[in-house]
C-alpha cells in the first residue's frame, strides 16, 4: 500500500513501521528521477512526499529559504521569482520535487557558474529509514557545524532518508540572462574558444548540432557573440535511455569525439565535465562507459527502463565499506530503496 | 577502548621513519600542544611522514597500539582541532608540501596536504588563475587543514568556502586504507564521501592529496572603504546591499577599536573616528563592477556613510587588504590574549546581535573587538584579555558563552569556519538535538569506527562509538567549559 503522509512526523512513523516489518519502501517526490539505479532497489510500495509542499521561511534579504521535501521546484522558483530571486537548480524537470532534486544530486544547466547543487543545501532534514527525524547543517548561508550530512544526503538517492525539509541558498536574479545557440558541427573548438574568451558564462553546451551559450550578467555583458542567436536551452538528448557521463573538463573533448564517431545524441557541458547522452541499447551503454572510464571518468544509468539498467553504475566506487555502515546507520533495517545505489547498497 | 600515551613508543616510529622524524623531546613536544586557539594540550610523541606511504604505516602503527592520532597541518586552527590530549601521537603533514599538478585546462591542482594556501595561488599566478578560499592565515595555514576546517575567508562570500573548491582528496583511514575520493571528473556514483569529508577535523581521515579547483582572475575589481557613525548603520548597509540583489565579492566590517588597533599597526589611513567601517570588493567585467559599485555607493550613502572611498590603485587596494587580514596581529598592541569567535546569524539579525555583543562586553568588562565577514553574517567578536589575571579569563568564558547562545538564540550557527574542535564541541547540543547528534556520530563512526583519530574533537562526551575512556580531568584547564 503506497501512501502520501501529511506532516513530517507521519512519515517517520510510517518509516519506523515498515522498519519494524521489514517492508521495503520507496520514497518519492515527483516521481521524475525513478528509472535510476539498480532495478531491484525500488520497492512497488511508495512513500510519497506530494503532500509535504509547505514554505517553512522565506527571509529574501536573507538569500535562504526554507520549504518541505516534496515542494514542487516549480513553485519554489515562482516564490523566489515575486522577490527577484532564483534558485539555480532549477532546469531540474517538470513536476520534480525540491526534496527528489536534492536526492538525485540533480543539477542545473547552469552549473558552469552557478555550481553543483550540493552548494545550495544549507540545511536539511530527514527521516531516516528507522523514523529518526534528523537535523543537519544550519540555516544560515555559511556554517561547519559538526559534519557535513547534507552533502551526503544529496545524491543519496532516498537511501538514507526521505528528505522532508531543506534550506536551500538563492541567488538575486540577474540583471540579464539568455541562452544562444549557434548551429554547426564544429561546436567543439568554438565552445572552447568560448570558455577561454568569456568571463563566467552561464553554460557552454555543446551537442552534435550545435553549440548553446548561456550569458548572464548586465545587459551590456549578455550580448550574443558573432553567429549566435537567441533560442531556448538545449533539449535533452534523443534517446529511449539518458547516460550522464562525466570526465575531467580537461579530458571532455576526447569524450566528445568518441561519442560523435559512435553518433550518439548527446549534450556536454563544456568546463564542467558531464556529458548527457542519449542511448537505446545496453551495448551503447557498455560503449560509453568504455570510453569515460579510459578517460579516467565514468558513467551513469540516470534515466532508463528497467532492462538498461543492469549495471546503472559501473565499477564499485572506493569506501564502499564506508557507505555500507552509513547505509546501515541511517536505514538499519534496510527498507529504503534497498540495493539501488553502486554495490548493491 | 584504551588509550596508551604515545611517548613510550618512539622506538616503534623509528622502525618507520628517520630517528629525526619522530619527536620525543619534552620541550619539542609542548610546541605540538597547542595550536592557535587558547588550549593546551598534552602531546605524547610528533611524527613527521613526508609520504602518503609513510602516513598510512603511521597510522598502523599507532591502530596497533591503541593510540589516539590527532592529525596536524600548520597548527593555525582556531578551535583546538589540532590539540592532542591525554599524550597522543600527533601526524604533522606539514613536511607534504609539494604541488605536484597543475591543470590549467580544468582548472585544478593537485597538491600536498602541507602545502600553504597562499602558495597555490603564487604557484598559478602566471596562468590567471588563483585558489578563492583566502582565511586570513592564508600564508600560514595549510590546504589540508584547510580541507579538515572548511575554512573561509572574505572572498567566499561570491565564491563559496572550501568544500565548495575540493574536486577530489586521498585520504588514509583510521585502519590505514587509502581512499581516492572525487577528482575532476564530477559527481561520482555512490554517497558523497567527499563531500563529507571536508570539515571532517581530521576525525574522519587523514588528508594526503587534495585536488582543488581553480578561479579565473576576474579582469577588473574594485574594492571600497565606506565609513559610518553606527554599528547599526553599517549593518543596515549590508543588508541592503544584499537585499538590492548584489552579493558583492567580499564584505568585511571592521569596528571602532579594531580600527584603531589596525591603524596604529598598518597605517592604512583607516577613519579612526568612525564607529564601523565597510571594506566592499566588487569584481567582474567593467559593465558589472559599474553596476555594482554604484549600487554599493547608492546603499551606503542611503544609510548614512560620510565617505566612499575607492581605492585608486592595485598598491591602495592591498594596503586596505592587509588592513583587514592583520587585525588579529593589532591586537596584540591592546592585550596579551584574544579569544576569537566564530558564530553566523542571518543577516537579517547583524544589527541586534553585533548591540547585544556590546552589552555582553559593558557586563562583562572586556574588551570585545569586532572583525568579521559581514557579507554571510560570520561574527568574530574578539575578546581581548591578559591570560595571567585568572578572574579576567573566567569573565572571558562568561561572556563567550553568552554571546554564542545570543547568536544561537536568532537561529545562527555555533561556527562559520572555524569548525568545533574541542572548544565548541560541548555546546554542539545548543544546535543540535540528541538524535541529531548521534546521526553525526554514526558518520564519524562508518569511518573511524574504533574512534582513533582526533578523539574528543568535535561531538560532546558520550555520543559516539568506541569512544575513549578519558575523563573529564583529561581537558586542560581553560578548555572550554
Ligand atoms: C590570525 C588567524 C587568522 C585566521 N583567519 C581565518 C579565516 O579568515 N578563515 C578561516 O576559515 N580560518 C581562519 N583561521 C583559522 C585557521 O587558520 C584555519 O582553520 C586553517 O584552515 C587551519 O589550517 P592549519 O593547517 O593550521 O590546520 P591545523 O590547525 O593544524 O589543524 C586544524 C584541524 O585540521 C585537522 N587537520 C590538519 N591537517 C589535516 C590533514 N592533512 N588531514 C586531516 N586533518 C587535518 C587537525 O586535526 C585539526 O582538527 C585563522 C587563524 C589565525 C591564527
Amino acid at each position: 500500500m503506497s501512501e502520501a503522509p501529511p506532516s513530517r512526523s507521519e512519515v517517520a512513523e510510517k518509516l519506523a513501521e515498515a522498519s519494524a516489518a521489514g517492508s521495503p519502501l520507496s520514497p518519492r517526490g515527483g516521481g521524475t528521477h525513478s528509472r535510476v539505479g539498480h532495478p531491484g532497489g525500488r520497492p512497488a510500495e511508495f512513500l510519497s512526499t506530494a503532500r509535504l509542499d509547505g514554505l517553512i521561511d522565506y527571509t529574501p534579504q536573507d538569500l535562504t529559504i526554507t520549504v518541505e521535501g516534496g515542494m514542487p521546484v516549480d513553485r519554489l522558483s515562482d516564490i523566489a521569482a515575486d522577490q527577484g530571486q532564483f534558485w539555480p537548480q532549477v532546469g531540474a524537470g517538470n513536476g520534480a520535487s525540491v526534496g527528489g532534486v536534492l536526492a538525485s544530486a540533480a543539477s542545473g544547466l547552469s552549473r558552469l557558474r552557478f555550481g553543483p547543487i550540493r552548494d545550495s543545501l544549507l540545511q536539511v532534514v530527514v527521516a531516516t529509514g528507522d523514523g529518526r527525524l534528523v537535523t543537519a547543517g544550519g540555516r544560515t548561508v555559511k556554517g561547519v557545524s559538526g559534519y557535513d550530512l547534507p552533502r551526503l544526503m544529496t545524491g543519496s538517492f532516498g537511501s538514507l532518508g526521505v528528505i522532508v525539509e531543506a534550506t536551500l541558498k538563492l541567488w538575486p536574479r540577474p540583471p540579464a540572462r539568455q541562452w544562444y545557440v549557434r548551429p554547426g558541427a564544429d561546436a567543439l573548438a568554438g565552445g572552447r574558444a568560448l570558455l577561454r574568451e568569456l568571463y563566467r558564462p552561464g553554460a557552454v553546451i555543446v551537442t552534435p548540432e550545435a553549440t548553446h551559450l548561456e550569458l548572464v550578467g548586465q545587459p551590456e555583458d549578455v550580448v550574443a557573440p558573432q553567429g549566435f542567436l537567441p533560442a531556448d536551452p538545449p533539449d535533452r538528448p534523443t534517446g529511449d535511455a539518458l547516460v550522464r557521463a562525466a570526465v575531467s573538463p580537461a579530458r571532455l573533448p576526447e569524450l566528445i569525439q568518441a561519442l560523435g564517431a559512435l553518433e550518439l545524441s548527446f549534450a556536454a557541458q563544456l568546463g564542467v565535465g558531464t556529458c548527457a547522452v542519449g542511448v537505446e541499447s545496453a551495448h551503447q551503454i557498455q560503449k560509453v562507459r568504455e570510453h569515460a572510464l579510459a578517460l579516467a571518468g565514468h558513467a551513469v544509468v540516470e534515466d532508463a527502463p528497467a532492462e538498461l539498467r543492469r549495471d546503472p553504475w559501473g565499477p564499485p566506487p572506493p569506501g564502499l565499506r564506508i557507505m555500507r555502515r552509513l547505509k546501515a546507520a541511517f536505514d538499519p533495517a534496510g527498507v529504503l530503496n534497498p540495493g539501488l545505489m553502486p554495490g548493491g547498497i | 577502548m584504551p588509550i596508551a600515551p604515545a611517548t613510550a613508543s618512539a622506538a616503534r616510529f623509528r622502525e618507520l621513519l628517520d630517528p629525526e622524524r619522530v619527536i620525543e623531546h619534552p620541550l619539542e613536544r609542548k610546541l605540538y600542544a597547542r595550536d592557535g586557539s587558547i588550549t593546551e594540550g598534552k602531546c605524547g610523541l610528533v611524527v613527521l611522514p613526508e609520504t602518503r606511504d609513510e602516513v598510512c604505516r603511521c597510522v598502523q602503527m599507532a591502530s596497533e597500539l591503541r593510540l589516539a592520532v590527532v592529525p596536524r597541518g600548520s597548527g593555525t586552527g582556531l578551535a583546538g582541532g589540532a590539540v592532542p590530549l591525554d599524550d597522543a601521537v600527533v601526524i604533522s603533514l606539514a613536511r607534504m608540501n609539494r604541488i605536484l599538478d597543475i591543470e590549467p585546462e580544468v582548472p585544478c591542482a593537485s597538491v600536498e596536504p602541507g602545502v600553504l594556501n597562499l602558495d597555490i595561488s603564487m604557484a598559478v599566478s602566471h596562468l590567471g588563475l588563483h585558489y578563492a578560499p583566502d582565511p586570513s592565515s592564508q600564508a600560514a595555514c595549510s590546504i589540508g587543514g584547510n580541507v579538515a576546517t572548511n575554512s573561509g575567508g572574505p572572498h567566499c562570500l561570491a565564491y563559496g568556502v572550501t568544500a565548495q573548491h575540493v574536486l577530489g582528496l586521498e585520504m588514509v583511514t583510521a585502519d590505514g586504507e587509502v581512499l581516492e575520493l572525487g577528482g575532476p571528473a564530477p559527481d561520482p556514483p555512490g554517497f558523497d564521501l567527499r563531500g563529507l569529508a571536508v570539515g571532517g577535523e581530521g576525525t574522519l581521515g587523514l588528508v594526503t592529496k587534495v585536488c582543488v579547483r581553480l578561479t579565473r582572475n576576474p579582469p577588473e575589481v574594485r574594492t571600497m572603504l565606506l565609513d559610518f557613525d553606527s554599528v547599526t548603520a553599517g549593518a543596515a548597509t549590508v543588508g541592503g546591499i544584499i537585499a538590492a540583489g548584489v552579493v558583492p565579492a567580499a564584505m568585511e566590517m571592521m569596528d571602532q577599536k579594531m580600527n584603531v588597533a589596525v591603524e596604529a599597526f598598518v597605517g592604512a589611513g583607516l577613519p579612526v573616528d568612525a564607529a564601523t567601517v565597510l571594506l566592499v570588493e566588487v569584481d567582474g567585467t567593467p559593465a558589472q563592477i559599474a553596476a555594482e559599485a554604484a549600487l554599493v555607493d547608492a546603499v551606503g550613502r542611503k544609510h548614512g556613510a560620510r565617505e566612499v572611498r575607492v581605492a585608486a590603485d592595485e598598491a591602495e587596494r592591498q594596503l586596505l587588504w592587509k588592513a583587514r587580514k592583520s587585525a588579529f596581529g593589532a591586537v596584540a598592541r591592546v592585550a596579551p590574549n584574544y579569544y576569537l569567535h566564530d558564530c553566523v546569524v542571518p543577516r537579517t539579525h547583524l544589527v541586534g546581535v553585533l548591540e547585544e555583543i556590546g552589552n555582553i562586553a559593558e557586563r562583562h568588562d572586556l574588551v570585545i573587538m569586532n572583525v568579521f565577514h559581514a557579507g554571510d553574517g560570520n561574527l568574530h567578536p574578539l575578546i581581548a584579555f591578559d591570560r595571567r589575571d585568572v578572574k579576567q579569563v573566567e569573565r572571558v568564558h562568561a561572556a563567550g558563552k553568552e554571546i554564542i547562545e545570543a547568536c544561537m538564540a536568532v537561529g545562527g550557527v555555533l561556527s562559520g569556519e572555524h569548525g568545533i574542535g574541542l572548544e565548541k564541541r560541548d555546546f554542539m547540543s545548543l544546535q543540535f538535538g540528541e538524535v541529531d547528534l548521534r546521526a553525526q556520530a554514526d558518520a564519524r563512526c562508518a569511518f573511524d569506527p574504533e574512534g582513533l583519530l582526533n578523539p574528543l574533537k568535535v561531538l560532546p562526551a558520550g555520543s559516539r562509538c568506541g569512544e575513549v575512556a578519558l575523563s573529564r580531568d583529561s581537558l586542560p584547564p581553560g578548555t572550554w567549559l
